[in-house]
């Protein structure tokens, strides 16, 4: 077995009012894990602990095989990073920021970045003062493409861009992951995005991962189901179920370990199976996160 | 190659704040060409100098250290294959020269000027003391910018400092060994100047030094 890229195990950090507990990730090379959750749920903290800007209470960090934070600058070799709000020298033009990160990286692709440059329409030119929201965006994307990183840690970045921006950004994810040995860490609120370019999910919520797996998986295991309970025949309990709302004869039930055997149980009970709907990610998610509050508040 | 990123990210700074550095020299010439003069011509000068090496002092520190930090750019700067402490080290190093290039050519022109001019030799010590407490007063602010990220506490030191250069004016001038050998033609380095010059010095390589020492500790970076 390889050893993985990211290697997450027990990992804590405490602020006033924000806790990360527990969390356990993992990334192969050649995956693009969608890193989804709300607003304020940690996945920028848990992205700047794998970049050694946050260091964690407790736990193991390794990426890359590198243990962190101590070796976390021979980590950075090979890691690039975006972040929604991350900014750049306003100043300075593109053109400047091509050149020093060239300096630092031996690997900086040239002819890349050109291509990158024509792709995104970028003016190298022009101060980044001078960009739009957008262009800043591909601009810093630019920038952590053409090091030719074998791991991307991306934090929301297509956050905040236009339809035509977030496809050309994505469409450009889904090409750097051609390459096998290289792996992305995409975190976002936008499980739109998510769904299109990730192949591994994982969710979090209120500093706890709740939920991991292949995105496959997800979308095959996850069912809304519309039942018809006739009067004197009780609605079963059935284990994977997470939500069941029950009005008169009719329910909907959500389950999160569908299976055909699933109809069948529902049926022998007496129940009538009308419909089986399949759930998009978004629909997952919000399952998933109101699920797990509840069994917390309980 | 860390030696190779902490030299790219010094000569990053030092690109950054061009402008800043040659503006302070060029700002500084007049100021000096002053200084010769009589009377309040010779005060204005004097002055200028003193508010030209204040003003480079709090631009380079809030343009370069405690700005990055706020409008995120850190988060680029701490992309790079550099460690904390590396990162704090080039920040230290690059700003320090940024200030130390037209701190040092000033001052060896301040003391050309005094030299070479009708300018009495006695108040050499006087000026070689409140320029080297200009430093001090950047390393304390470089110090403050490095540690703390509250606004309150960069303004609250740009305002201490600025006032106390003025008491520290005060205070020199009503120290008898320099009122009493400012017009003469050596300069006289009695036992108070060299130790305030040794205190003010000693003072900004501590007070520095800690402030990398527990910048460089702290694990979080933003």
């Amino acid at each position: 077995m390889t050893e993985p890229v990211i290697e997450l195990e027990h990992v804590e950090k405490s602020y006033r009012f924000f806790r990360l507990s527990d969390v356990c990730l993992r990334l192969d090379a050649g995956q693009i894990m969608g890193f989804v959750g709300p607003n304020g749920a940690g996945k920028s903290t848990t992205i700047r602990i794998l970049m050694a800007m946050i260091r964690p209470e407790r736990g193991t960090v390794r990426v890359l095989g590198h243990a962190l934070p101590r070796e976390q600058a021979a980590a950075k070799r090979d890691i690039g990073f975006v972040s929604e709000d991350m900014r750049l020298y306003g100043h300075a033009t593109l053109a400047w920021h091509m050149r020093f990160v060239a300096s630092v990286y031996p690997h900086w692709d040239t002819k890349y970045a050109d291509v990158l440059l024509r792709r995104f329409n970028l003016q190298p030119d022009q101060a980044i003062r001078h960009l739009s929201h957008g262009e800043r965006a591909k601009a810093t994307l630019l920038l952590a493409l053409a090091r030719r990183p074998r791991l991307l840690l991306l934090d929301e970045p297509t956050t905040g861009l236009d339809p035509v921006a977030r496809h050309e950004v994505l469409t450009e994810l889904m090409d750097v992951v051609q390459d096998e040995r290289r792996a992305i860490l995409f975190s976002s609120h936008n499980t739109q995005d998510v769904e299109q370019v990730s192949d591994q999910i994982t969710f979090i919520d209120r500093g706890r991962i709740i939920d991991t797996s292949d995105k496959e998986t997800f979308l095959d295991r996850w069912r809304r189901l519309h039942l018809e309970v006739p009067s004197g025949v009780t609605l079963p309990q059935l284990a994977g179920s997470v939500d069941a709302t029950v009005s008169g004869h009719i329910a909907v039930v959500t389950t999160q370990a569908y299976t055909s055997d699933l109809e069948g149980a529902y049926e022998r009970a007496g129940v009538i199976v009308r419909t089986v709907q399949r759930m998009t990610l978004e629909e997952i998610f919000i399952a998933t996160v109101m699920h797990n509050r509840r069994e917390h508040a309980a | 190659m860390n030696g190779s990123v902490v030299r790219q990210l010094i000569l990053k700074d030092l690109y950054l704040v061009r402008w800043l550095i040659v503006g302070a020299i060029v700002a500084g010439i007049p100021a000096l060409a002053l200084m010769p003069a009589s009377g309040l011509t010779s005060y204005v000068g004097g002055v200028s100098l003193i508010c030209v090496l204040i003003i480079l002092n709090i631009f380079l520190v809030m343009s370069g250290v405690v700005q990055e930090r706020k409008d995120k750019v850190l988060l680029f700067a701490l992309s790079l294959p550099v460690s904390s402490a590396q990162y704090t080290a080039a920040k230290v190093i690059g700003n320090a020269i940024a200030f130390l290039v037209p701190w040092i050519i000033l001052t060896v022109a301040a003391i050309v000027v005094i030299d070479a001019t009708r300018m009495p030799n006695g108040i050499l010590p006087f000026w070689i003391t409140v320029l080297v407490s200009l430093l001090l007063y950047y390393c304390i602010l470089l110090a403050v910018g490095l540690v703390w990220d509250a606004t309150a506490a960069h303004v609250s030191m740009i305002t201490a400092g600025n006032v106390s250069v003025n008491f520290l004016i005060a205070f020199l001038l009503g120290l008898p060994s320099v009122r009493t050998n400012a017009e003469s033609q050596t300069a006289v380095w009695t036992a108070d100047i060299i130790t305030i010059l040794g205190i003010e010095l000693a003072a900004a390589v501590v007070i520095l030094g800690t402030a990398v020492y527990v910048r460089s500790r702290r694990g979080d970076y933003v």
